[in-house]
């Protein structure tokens, strides 16, 4: 869109880029919950818990629920923006390749610790985080040039592309489950009275607003952080739902349809956009290919980011806090107005539905490359998603794991590169490991602590 | 499942064994992540795998987070479904790569409701004529995806 914004001016160029961008979170999380087919790639972690809400005949309450959330952490990301721009320059001064190769880890910990409630379960969970890294190392390395794993094709030279992947990871199991079961998405239930659940999702985004508020600060401090992204804040946030859980018990509902699970996502794939602002517009530095792309707008546009964004030019950094705002909240009530509709396609028949979900499924993976073997991606991972969902390997880490994969490939390089192996022992990096000890942690605890109160309530 | 749990761990384990052995010979700046990462997964799986031949299924060794496919299906039903549903995606991709994605999407949507779904001819047709008609106005007109000719079209220098 950006040879669209030349003859504007640039509080109304900023808008028309970042108004767009902004909403795409909250749109992708709609065929996320409806078909298991994540829109974006920041919504797939609401397809862990959204998806089995629909399958429980609970569509219009998960889009309800993903909706206000999205609200939520759009407007806490907007506030974020406003604040934080004077507050947030040493803290990105101060993380440098070490710390954030680092961050970026326990990103990964989070989600790999909570996959499994035994030993194995754990195992099996921090060997997909792994195998998720390997993945992500198909391909030219981007600092000698050398070509690793592209087995004798030029289609394997550039990687493996996010969306043919996480496209057959997530929609293809959801598919064949359909196809298997034979009844709608909502199986035989009767149907959901679907204002009154659309109307219950967004209750349930006030009753756990403190967990929504935690995500939405969450998606806004991965957002300031360079390089990470939507990609690890809704999985970040997942993990912080599923940890928020009280005892096993509660945690064994997450991915079989627990709401916490569709508004942590939610809330923090939207409010990573005003953390992602603060580094592009306070000091010209883009945390993502959206904002680079922003930040080339700024430079058509004639405008420096930096200081000058707070002084100079600080209506125009107002005018993007209230974009952000404003966009939203256009998006969620035009949502809202055809959730009832959306929801519907939930009770449509399996056979039905299934060819257009195909299509789906298959222009979007085509959308990549423009090549068949995009094609043959997705139905390779679809059919290697399929036995990990088959014989219980989570899909989570292995995502996180892939999507990271380059960005901790790149950090790691630097940080030796740079330091050799005295990195290890900055400060920040110390720290950041015994934070990330804790996350790997902190299920045993919190597993050995309810043990030892059974006995007593015994 | 458990048979079928320890040849996918086995798979697993000879994918991290090619990822070894292949990053072995490359530069230091090239094998250092590769390595990094599928040394500590080989040595994951290998415990993964030990656990399994020494010990029973745990509960709670299923994915947390993570979907469980239906069990309302008879297995034998299920697993006839899988491979029929498995079938059609081959079809589709097969089909599109053989005649491009414009041609392939009405004759994929007439084929599975008609064939799969057991749809009404009018019916069937009906809603094969409004999805062509959604996919090139969306896909075609507005976007303006380039789809790549199929093999066939290619063939007769179409």
């Amino acid at each position: 869109m950006i040879p669209f914004i030349f003859k504007m001016s640039p509080a109304e160029a900023f808008a028309f880029l970042l108004g767009m961008h902004s909403v795409a979170a909250t749109t992708g999380d709609i065929t996320s919950v409806l078909f298991g087919v994540p829109g974006e790639a920041i919504s797939a972690a609401t397809v862990v818990d959204g998806y089995p809400m629909a399958k429980k005949g609970e569509a219009g309450r998960a889009l309800g629920a993903a909706l206000m959330s999205s609200l939520l952490g759009a407007l806490i990301g907007a506030v974020a923006l406003a604040l934080a721009v004077p507050i947030v320059r040493p803290l990105v001064l101060t993380f440098g390749s070490p710390e954030l190769f680092m961050l970026s880890l326990i990103g990964i910990s989070c989600i790999t610790s909570l996959s499994g409630t035994t030993t194995r379960g754990q195992i099996k969970g921090f060997a997909m985080g792994l195998f998720g890294l390997l993945i992500s190392t198909i391909g030219q390395e981007r600092q000698s040039g050398s070509l690793r794993f592209d087995l004798g094709m030029m289609y394997l030279w550039d990687g493996l592309d996010f969306v043919p992947v996480l496209v057959g990871i997530f929609a293809i199991p959801e598919i064949i489950d359909l196809a298997v079961r034979g009844t709608s998405i909502a199986g035989d239930r009767p149907p959901e009275n679907l204002s009154s659940g659309v109307m219950e999702g967004v209750k349930d985004t006030f009753r756990h607003f403190w967990l929504v508020f935690r995500c939405s600060i969450i998606g806004v401090f991965v957002g300031i952080m360079p390089g990470a992204g939507g990609g690890v804040a809704q999985w970040m946030a997942y993990a912080h739902a599923v940890q928020s859980a009280t005892d096993s018990k509660d945690r064994g509902g997450f991915g079989k349809g627990d709401i916490r699970g569709v508004l942590g996502p939610g809330a923090a794939n939207n409010s990573k956009e005003g953390g992602e602002l603060i580094p592009t517009v306070a000091f010209g530095v883009p945390g993502s290919g959206a904002m680079a792309i922003l930040l080339s707008g700024f430079l058509i546009m004639g405008i420096m980011p930096g200081p000058e964004m707070l002084t100079k030019h600080l209506s125009l950094t107002f005018s993007m806090v209230w974009t952000l705002a404003i966009a939203n909240v256009i998006t969620v009530i035009l949502s809202l107005a055809i959730l009832d509709q959306l929801a519907k396609l939930t009770y449509v028949r399996g056979g039905l539905i299934i060819p257009f979900i195909l299509l789906l499924v298959f222009v979007g993976s085509y959308t990549a490359n423009g090549q068949i073997a995009d094609l043959i991606v997705t139905l390779i991972f679809g059919v290697l998603s399929y036995f990990m969902v088959l014989f219980g390997w989570p899909r989570p880490p292995f995502v996180l794991g892939f999507v990271l994969g380059k960005v901790i490939e790149t950090y790691l390089f630097i940080s030796m590169t740079r330091y050799g192996f005295s990195w290890l022992t900055h400060p920040i990096v110390v720290a950041l490991m015994i934070l990330m000890v804790v996350v790997i942690a902190y299920p045993y605890i919190q597993q050995r602590r309810q043990r030892s109160r059974e006995p007593a309530h015994a | 499942m458990r048979k079928g749990n320890f040849v996918f761990c086995i798979f697993l384990i000879a994918i991290a064994t090619y990822a070894i052995f292949a990053a072995t010979g490359w530069s230091f700046k090239t094998k250092l992540f590769p390595l990094a990462v599928s040394i500590p997964l080989l040595t994951l799986l290998v415990v993964q795998l030990l656990l399994m031949i020494g010990g029973k299924e745990q509960t709670g060794e299923s994915a947390a987070m993570d979907i469980d496919f239906s069990i309302e299906v008879p297995p034998e039903v299920a697993r006839r479904r899988v491979f029929g549903i498995f079938g059609w995606i081959v079809g589709f991709i097969a089909l599109v790569y053989l005649l491009g994605f414009p041609l392939t999407v009405p004759l994929f949507i007439f084929l599975y409701l008609k064939f799969q779904s057991n749809i009404g001819w009018l019916t069937t047709v009906a809603i094969t004529v409004v999805t062509w008609g959604c996919f090139y106005l969306l896909f075609q007109s507005l976007v303006h995806i380039q789809f790549e000719a199929g093999a066939i079209q290619s063939w007769l220098g179409m």
